[in-house]
């Protein structure tokens, strides 16, 4: 059969792989044994089967909880966003800072600002938000407009369009954020494991075997986390996969979309709107602290770190310990970069070229 | 109900803004269909004549003058379900079978679907799709999916009727057996109808009066009579007063 050599090959490149693996980690090849075989991997994780389950499912309420509700503010706020342009220039600076903050960064801040459960739901939540809100925006706007049009010619309201064509013809798009949010929730909870003092997760348990200098229990744990995260992707990439075929139009729209009046002061609503959304961010921050409560000590508002870094007494001393940081990160940060675009970069020209690369490599690129 | 199903725009402008560039699509244009009367709107592309069509639709909104529906604003006059569709695509939802597309319109105006089972079967057979009822747009060939669009303008008995070069996409021969059945339909329901379209020959067999118009900017150039009487079949295609008719429209369109 023609359609079984693909996966032969398949499994016979992870089976090179996995021998590979097997031979430097004997031979305690790399860093002197940081890379464990694969078989002590599996040896261990058999010692260490009593302790996994209490873990992996703490670690799996906290993702699970923020997934729900990362997810459910995201559909929320593309709904809103598609709706309401203004409302979508207003919030991409909040857009855009939720995306580039470091979870690790927040991390501690959630952690001494909240108790329980909650830092982890919340990391989850903000690792789903930007995928499912941009894959929800960008599923419903690309919904048919003659479609559209069948709809509105019938009297049906802005809601009708969304409730009997956009949502359906999005929900390939809206699964497509889920396969990328379900890991990210996932890292996210792990992540706020990190110190955050809870008896159980996976997140504790390796911080707890850190010290125990036992590389294949440190590599059972990544690899459980990476497995669940994987199943996670997996699951909704099959849904996905099930439902894009009956959502596609039949035939390509031949007619251009005609294009919305522009208001006359374009210039100023431009400039005010790109004020408002870099104004927004620091607004709701500031806001969230004054709800929340919070003692000053532990979450600056945006006026104390503005204070802090250029007009208080130690703003000096302050700013050159931000620069000597900055310094440091910045370089490895840079080449991190072009290291990865690099390496992204040849391995699909590769793949490309040697269809069978991608096969092989395809569970590597989703492991890593 | 109001029993007036007449469509009037009054002196309707349009201009459309692209990256700066302005484009009249319509010029003080006035239209008057009277009740159960069927009009051809024929022209150039780039004449207005689908941008007439939606604004009379209420899809668009003018920049001047104003459109009505039966004597009320297109947006009040679709909601009471008095009003029919068709465009050049079908534009068929692509995961609703044949039967669910159809229902759309019952949906959007919220009305019950089993109130009009009976009517959406006797569509999908006059239509010519009977036992196709569950498959879904992707299963039919194009001439399908248009005469489900077709069915689907009908499924509220429309006493106003708006299509867009509904048989635009289909070959010569499919088109005028549509052609046919669409005339053996209009001629039972009487719906005033407004048909925008480049076909001459499909124009004359259908319409009571033919509306040419002329581009940059869009406005109308001549209305011409349709004479032939009711209900026609297609011994009309091949009869020398119907050439007679599509030559002077011809000649019209190129301006004589």
């Amino acid at each position: 059969m023609a359609n079984d050599r693909p996966r032969l090959s398949w499994l016979r490149n992870i089976a090179v792989l996995l021998v590979l693996w097997e031979i430097v980690g004997r031979f305690q090849l790399v860093a002197s044994g940081a890379l464990p075989a694969p078989t002590a991997i599996l040896a261990k994780f058999w010692a260490d089967k009593s302790d996994y389950p209490s873990h992996v499912l703490a670690t799996l309420e906290a993702s699970f909880l923020g997934f729900l509700i990362g997810n459910a503010i995201a559909i929320a706020a593309g709904v809103a966003f598609v709706m309401s342009p203004l409302l979508l220039r207003l919030f991409r600076g909040v857009n855009i800072a939720l995306f580039a903050l470091p979870p690790i960064a927040i991390s501690p801040v959630l952690i001494l600002t909240f108790s329980g459960m909650a830092p982890k739901v919340i990391l989850a939540a903000l690792g789903c938000y930007f995928a499912t809100m941009t894959a929800t925006v960008l599923g419903l706007s690309q919904a048919d407009t003659r479609s559209l049009d069948v709809v509105r010619a019938y009297g049906g309201s802005r809601l009708d369009e969304m409730r009997l064509v956009q949502f359906r013809s999005a929900l390939p798009s809206i699964l497509g954020g889920f396969r990328v949010a379900a890991p990210a929730a996932v890292l996210g909870a792990i992540l706020a494991e990190f110190g955050g003092g809870g008896r159980f997760g996976l997140g504790t348990y390796l911080l707890g075997s850190l010290g125990r200098a036992d590389p294949p229990r440190l590599w059972g744990i990544g690899l459980m986390a990476t497995l669940i995260a994987g199943l996670a992707y997996a699951g909704f990439a099959l849904l996905g996969a099930r439902i894009t075929g009956s959502s596609r139009a039949v035939t390509v729209p031949t007619a251009a979309p005609s294009l919305a009046a522009e208001p006359s002061n374009r210039a100023m609503v431009l400039i005010l709107s790109a004020a408002a959304a870099a104004l927004l961010p620091l607004l709701l921050w500031w806001l969230l602290l004054a709800v929340m409560q919070v003692p000053e000590m532990i979450a600056k508002t945006p006026a104390g770190i503005v204070d802090y870094l250029f007009l208080g007494g130690g703003a000096e001393q302050a700013q050159q310990r931000l620069l000597a940081a900055l310094a440091e990160t910045l370089p490895i940060t840079v080449l991190g970069l072009a290291a990865g675009l690099a390496f992204a970069f040849a391995l699909a020209v590769l793949s490309d070229l040697f269809p069978a690369i991608t096969r092989s490599f395809m569970p590597v690129a989703l492991v890593t | 109900m109001a029993d007036d199903r007449s469509i009037r725009l009054r002196q309707v402008s349009k201009t459309f803004r692209t990256r700066g560039e302005t484009f009249t699509a319509l010029q003080s244009v006035s239209l008057d269909c009277e009740a159960g009367s069927f009009t051809a709107l024929i022209g150039p592309s780039g004449c207005g004549k689908s941008t007439l069509l939606r604004l009379a639709l209420g899809l668009d909104a003018p920049d001047e003058g104003t459109a009505e529906i039966g004597g009320l604003p297109p947006g009040e006059a679709t909601t009471t379900g008095i009003t029919g569709v068709a465009f050049q695509d079908a534009a068929l939802l692509p995961w609703r079978s044949v039967e669910a597309n159809i229902a759309l319109p019952l949906d959007v105006l919220g009305k019950r679907r089993q109130d009009y089972a009976a009517r959406i079967a006797e569509l999908i057979a006059l239509v010519g799709l009977k036992g196709f009822e569950k498959s879904l747009p992707g299963e039919l060939s194009g001439g399908m999916r248009q005469r489900v669009s077709i069915a689907r303008a009908l499924v509220t008995s429309p006493g106003v009727l708006f299509l867009d070069e509904p048989f635009g996409a289909l070959d010569q021969i499919l088109r005028r057996q549509m052609n046919i059945e669409l005339q053996r339909i209009w001629s039972e329901s009487k719906a005033t109808t407004l048909l925008v379209t480049h076909g001459i020959d499909e124009a004359v067999f259908l319409a009571d009066r033919i509306v040419v118009m002329k581009a940059k900017p869009g406005r109308i150039a001549t209305v011409i009579d349709v004479p032939f009487a009711r209900p026609r079949d297609k011994s009309l295609f091949v009869h020398p007063e119907f050439h007679a008719l599509n030559d002077k429209v011809a000649r019209a369109l190129h301006g004589e």
